[in-house]
């Protein structure tokens, strides 16, 4: 029998679809890329979204249809509003947060799925910690991501993550470094290390577990012990946790890739207020100024939005100027959109469209500037880059730097992808450069 | 920081102004800071809200304050809740914390809209000897009636509604008025409008963005 998963959510969600794959495959069934041959049929998605509602409700609907002449099965999982569960239960077969992954054999075989493996044995977990101990079906061979802590406690009112994931929960430290040592030593070249807010790892388990600075600096001793290459990521950060610590930490091993991550969400502290971030531009800006004095290296990218409820001309001209100032390598800018479950979603959503597209045109050619001035300081540089795969230039591969930074080379040698290369920057543009393999 | 989702029995509901009404329920062990929320849901319903910590770090109880919303999810189920009822609590949440400044010896301005001030009355009932004033406002003189444990002399009733507060008026115009030590903490909670209008102010008056805690009521 064999399953097909849809993936609609962000990377979080990837790592859900990984571990949700294992345990189907310890029931028996293989996984296949063809939607029309599978009998069980899922989608992970991100419930928060609207978008992704809109293509969950498009999608069930086709798969439902299907049902008049083929025996199917349908599940949802991944951020899933409480209220929304049982809309979705009418419409898919099974519905389960993903802290209930332990139940999902059980929850198939009650809808009658019978494989010769579907008599496995009972978990010896529940809850995240089932989820955590699960061993992923990775989707790459060189690039994986690590889920260290499950949920949020910050309560963002643009964001409904503490509803759909629920509150802040570490995994335990000696999983997380067992996990990374294994991708480590299987060759992987890129560990992301995953939380809806990271750098809080720790904070609900004081004294009892590592602190996300211990955490990194494990992971940074194992990196000098084990004489391989590799980067290890993290994403994502909220401001209110980045400290001093962790910033000395990334620049102290080699093997923490230099490469920040720090949503600025808007650079106006009334929005910041309304957004309920729990700091100051003044403390954003310190960290900044840390980043560059620590790691004078390193890219810096954001997550931005534009035309969150109430945002005036001025308070986006804010952030207009803060991203100027800050000169981000990437930025992620999003116009607001109401998600279903966050406070602000009470609110009037009073920004006009095409005030929001205008804002985020004008955002883009700030990231233009800055990403250009950065990269035409790396022109003749050599870099060590990642190969990842064939670029959309035919005889060129796709590669990216620490920090991240897109580049292509001439290239055909495909058994160059996921390994390590050196390049010499030649040509730049906003967002991407071009090189030469040495 | 501690998270416990665990069922909680209710106390009881007091309703100590129309429409206002401290719900008490059992601590559990629970440890917090005066300032911080709980989030509290009803087993059985799929939505939670979160509320300011009203009592002190010291009560042998926990309490809320809530104002009733008539088209809220939540307000209404919460405040029909009887003795013995159960009650979903997680928390503690949050970084609207007084410690810091206390310790700090810094002047204190504490700045309320209605049910906002919630975590006040935590703070005060938790350093009752603590130096600080108060401006609450309220549309009604009725709501004054939240401020009836704080000590005369460190309030000012802000009553836009009606005359025969403190003063007449809006929290915000009695703020523009007030001589403020640069170096003060202010700690604002209550509608966003509000929060805004008084962060303006405050700016005018040279206080600096880090001194000025905010915790949005919605």
């Amino acid at each position: 029998m064999k399953y097909f998963i849809m993936n609609l959510g962000c990377q979080m969600n990837q790592a859900d679809s990984e571990r949700i794959q294992s345990v189907l495959e310890t029931m028996g069934l293989v996984k296949t890329e063809m939607e029309a041959e599978a009998s069980v049929l899922g989608v992970v998605a991100c419930s928060v979204r609207q978008k992704a509602i809109d293509k969950v409700h498009s999608k069930i609907h086709e798969w439902n249809e299907r049902k008049q002449g083929q025996n199917l099965l349908t599940f949802l999982s991944g951020c899933i509003l409480p209220a929304d569960e049982d809309a979705f239960l009418r419409k898919f077969d099974v519905v389960f947060p993903i802290k209930d992954l332990s139940r999902v054999p059980e929850l198939l075989r009650g809808s009658g799925i019978v494989t010769p493996l579907s008599q496995a044995p009972q978990p010896d977990a529940t809850g995240m910690e089932h989820f955590w101990n699960v061993k992923p079906q990775y989707s790459s061979t060189f690039e994986a991501f690590v889920p260290i802590q499950n949920g949020c406690d910050k309560f963002c009112t643009f964001c409904a993550v503490p509803y759909t994931r629920g509150r802040e929960v570490s995994r335990p430290s000696q999983a997380i470094l067992e996990e990374v040592r294994n991708l480590v030593d299987r060759g992987y070249k890129s560990i992301t290390l995953l939380g809806q807010n990271v750098n809080s790892y720790g904070l609900d388990k004081p004294g009892v577990e590592r602190s996300f600075t211990e955490l990194l600096q494990e992971i940074g001793e194992y990196g000098k012990t084990s004489g391989r290459k590799f980067w290890v990521y993290f994403t994502s950060p909220h401001p209110r946790d980045m400290g001093r610590d962790v910033l000395e930490t990334v620049a102290r091993y080699e093997v923490l890739a230099k490469h920040i991550h720090l949503p600025l969400q808007s650079g106006d502290d009334k929005v910041l207020i309304r957004m309920n971030r729990n700091h100051s531009m003044d403390r954003y800006r310190t960290i900044v100024h840390e980043v560059r004095e620590l790691l004078p290296d390193a890219t810096l990218i954001t997550d931005i939005i534009v035309g969150f409820t109430g945002e005036t001309e001025e308070q986006f001209e804010n952030t207009r100027l803060a991203m100027r100032e800050f000169g981000y390598q990437m930025a992620f800018v999003a116009p607001y959109s109401p998600r279903p479950g966050a406070a602000s979603a009470r609110w009037s959503d009073d920004v006009p469209l095409p005030t929001k597209k205008e804002r985020l045109r004008v955002l883009t050619e700030e990231l233009h500037l800055s990403s250009l001035a950065y990269n035409q300081r790396l022109v003749g540089s050599k870099l060590r880059v990642l190969v990842e795969r064939s670029d959309r230039k035919e005889g060129y591969l796709a590669a990216r730097t620490e920090g991240k930074i897109p580049i292509r080379f001439a290239s055909t040698d495909l058994t160059l992808v996921g390994q390590f290369a050196e390049v010499l920057v030649e040509s730049v543009r906003p967002l991407s450069m071009e090189g030469q393999l040495l | 920081m501690i998270v416990v989702q665990a069922p909680y029995r209710v106390h009881g509901v007091e309703e100590v102004a129309p429409g206002l009404f401290v719900l008490s329920f059992d601590r559990n062990g629970l440890e917090f800071e005066t300032g911080q929320y709980l989030s509290l849901g009803i087993p059985g319903h799929r939505k939670e809200r979160e509320y300011s910590i009203y009592s002190s770090e010291s009560d042998t109880h926990l309490a809320v304050l809530i104002k009733v919303v008539p088209e809220g999810a939540m307000s209404s189920k919460l405040v029909e809740l009887k003795q013995g009822d159960l009650l979903h609590v997680s928390g503690p949440y949050g970084y609207f914390l007084l410690k810091p400044s206390l310790d700090a010896g810094v002047p204190l301005l504490w700045i309320a809209t209605g049910s906002g001030v919630s975590p006040f009355h935590s703070f005060a009932s938790t350093y009752p000897v603590s130096e600080y004033h108060l401006f609450h406002g309220t549309r009604t003189l009725n709501e004054r009636v939240l401020v009836r444990n704080f000590p005369p002399k460190s309030v000012v009733s802000c009553v836009s509604g009606e005359s025969g507060g403190d003063f007449h008026g809006r929290v915000t115009t009695y703020l523009s008025t007030w001589e403020l030590d640069r170096s003060t903490h202010v700690f604002l909670c209550g509608n966003c409008d509000m929060i805004y209008d008084a962060f303006d102010l405050l700016q005018a008056k040279g206080v600096p963005a880090a001194q000025i805690l905010t915790e949005v009521y919605y």
